[in-house]
């Protein structure tokens, strides 16, 4: 088996004598795999990027591409392509510029490729990041994007602030012209339903833990949501849901690694959504 | 190479005063000179003393007319010098620190280019790139003012002088270019400062840049009665104009005047300095400074 694209052991990272904010985590991301970080604000999403991209100190251990962010980081960074939010590409670039300077500085940038892209959207190559609307900004991302050979893609918020229709075309590109079994992709996102159909993995964090690593196809076999009635509730508390929700005088119950055979009698079955595990996770005891 | 080229492209992308600047100058002086000449026809050249032996050595002494064409000329740089040091201190300030106020470090810090070479590439625009379009524009500029001078002057005394030497031409830029370089290096510790401040600063980099060296100079003063920090700071920021302190020197007797071009001449040349040792404790000065800057890119964070 290939060796994983992002290997993280005991990673931990505080300011100063604070709290960690990342408290030890341990997650590896294999290739052609597409993860989704999650987790409420200041649960340390972009921590963990930063420190992915060696952007910032941290201690245990942590390889990206068999590399250590913090020692190689410019060796890393050919081979990693990375997106922040729509509002850090300076007013003042012109889009050739743009594509001028990651000519000029990235050996694995398609120049033609990009220019392809742009042709088909309404970006002029002539105009300022700053005239550009954020839609405009995320077709330029995704330009460089698909013009960039990376082998890791981290995503931080790409689509923040956009409407529906161009998160859609952004994922979808992503997937259909960009994605392959030698790529891999993290992404960060508040929108999860958004990229729920597009994941092969989940990491959610909370507090800076992580509360649960798990494969997208297997969540369906770790999780599952009842649906009960009050005469039910006591019997299906004792099997120890993690999340519990009032609706209409029903009651949904959410459980990990359960025997269904056994809630089978209290209700309803039904496989909870990718957002449904992830406000139980958030929101559940904390053990 | 072709990496560094882009990178210093990049900045004058993003600080368009440096390139336009020093243009918009080069084209005023030059507009001013042909206008003067062609529109208005006078020059005026106010010479003390007795103008006829000044005359008869410019006819006969070829050096004296040489270097006093290049004094001439030479003044022609001054202003852009000036303009150059102006500029270049605000874009050094403004360099590493607008990057973090825009976020837009993110953006540059996701493409493969170390640290290192992205502050070299910064040093590189106010030590190299901004002396080299200086230059060039004075060389341009100073050839056209010299042409369109040089129709008026012939018929007139001085006539001599507008005889156009090939190899004083090139000695002159030659000189210029030299100043423009050793300027660079004795600033090295004064622009490896502001690269630090650049990076650092949270907000304010201007009064970063000035404030410290000010308090520590009064501290000092204050504490302990010396002033040997002011007077470093100072003879850093002034010491470089030493050199040219010969351009003052005023004489009218014609005896001493061949002697006192040949002395303005020497005044043009900034060289000497390389011969003095406070340039080079400068560039020691200016080493862990620039390390400190790159230091300072690669972990600072707070941008995000």
């Amino acid at each position: 088996m290939s060796e994983p694209v992002i290997c993280a052991k005991q990673l931990r990272k505080r300011y100063a004598r604070g709290p960690w904010v990342l408290d030890h985590l341990d997650f590896e991301v294999a290739p052609g795999r597409i993860v989704g970080l999650m987790g409420p604000n200041g649960a340390g999403k972009t921590t963990v990027l930063k420190t992915i991209l060696g952007l910032t100190p941290f201690e245990g251990e942590l390889t990206v591409l068999g590399k250590d962010p913090r020692r190689e980081r410019d060796a890393l960074m050919r081979e990693v392509c990375f997106i922040a939010d729509v509002a850090v590409l300076p007013k003042w670039l012109r889009v050739r510029q743009a594509l001028d300077y990651v000519e000029g500085v990235h050996p694995r940038f398609n120049r033609l490729r990009a220019e392809d892209v742009l042709a088909n959207t309404d970006v002029s190559l002539t105009a300022k990041v700053g005239e550009l609307s954020k839609g405009m900004i995320t077709q330029l991302h995704l330009a460089m994007i698909l013009a960039i050979d990376a082998r890791l893609l981290v995503l931080d918020e790409p689509t923040l602030g956009l409407d529906l229709l161009y998160r859609r075309t952004f994922y979808e590109a992503l997937l259909n012209d960009y994605f392959d079994q030698a790529r891999t992709i993290l992404v960060t996102t508040h929108q999860v339903e958004e990229v729920e159909y597009l994941l092969t993995d989940i990491l959610l964090l909370r507090g800076g833990r992580l509360v649960l690593d798990c494969p997208t196809d297997q969540l369906a076999e770790r999780f599952v949501q009842l649906i009960t009635t009050q005469e039910h509730l006591a019997a299906a508390r004792a099997l120890q849901p993690i999340y519990e929700r009032e609706v209409f005088g029903r009651v949904g119950l959410i459980y990990e690694s359960v025997d269904a055979q056994a809630l089978r009698p209290l209700g309803e079955l039904r496989t909870p959504t990718i957002a449904d595990v992830f406000v139980a996770k958030m929101q559940g005891v904390i053990e | 190479m072709q990496r560094l080229i882009t990178m210093v492209r990049r900045e004058f992308w993003e600080h368009r005063a440096l390139f336009w600047a020093p243009l918009i100058v080069a084209a005023l002086f030059v507009s001013m000179a042909v206008f003067s000449v062609f529109l208005d026809g006078s020059v005026s050249i106010s010479i003390d003393g007795e103008d006829a032996n000044f005359f008869a050595l410019l006819e006969a002494d070829p050096v004296i007319r040489g270097q006093l064409f290049a004094v001439w000329m030479g003044a022609l740089a001054l202003p852009q010098f000036g303009l150059g040091l102006i500029l270049v201190f605000f874009y050094l300030l403004d360099c590493l620190y607008a990057e973090r106020r825009d976020r837009s470090i993110l953006f540059w810090k996701s493409m493969p280019v170390s640290d290192a070479s992205t502050v070299i590439s910064k040093l590189a625009v106010a030590m190299l790139a901004v002396p080299a379009w200086i230059w060039m524009l004075t060389m341009v500029s100073g050839l056209v003012i010299f042409a369109a001078l040089s129709t008026q002057l012939s018929g007139t005394p001085i006539q001599a002088l507008a005889t156009f030497s090939i190899t004083e031409w090139f000695a002159l830029q030659g000189f210029i270019l030299g100043d423009l370089l050793v300027a660079a290096l004795w600033f090295a510790p004064v622009i490896a400062y502001l690269l630090v401040v650049s990076a650092f600063a949270k907000r304010g980099p201007f009064l970063w840049a000035t404030l410290p060296p000010l308090a520590l100079a009064v501290a000092e003063r204050t504490l302990l009665g010396t002033s040997y920090l002011g007077q470093f700071f100072i003879e850093r920021l002034t010491g470089y104009f030493s050199v040219f302190s010969t351009f003052n020197t005023r004489t009218s007797d014609p005896e001493l005047l061949g002697a006192t071009i040949a002395e303005a001449y020497g005044g043009l040349n900034a060289l000497p300095l390389l011969a003095e040792a406070s340039t080079w404790v400068g560039v020691l000065l200016a080493a862990p400074l620039l390390v400190l800057a790159i230091r300072i890119r690669r972990w600072r964070d707070d941008a995000l």
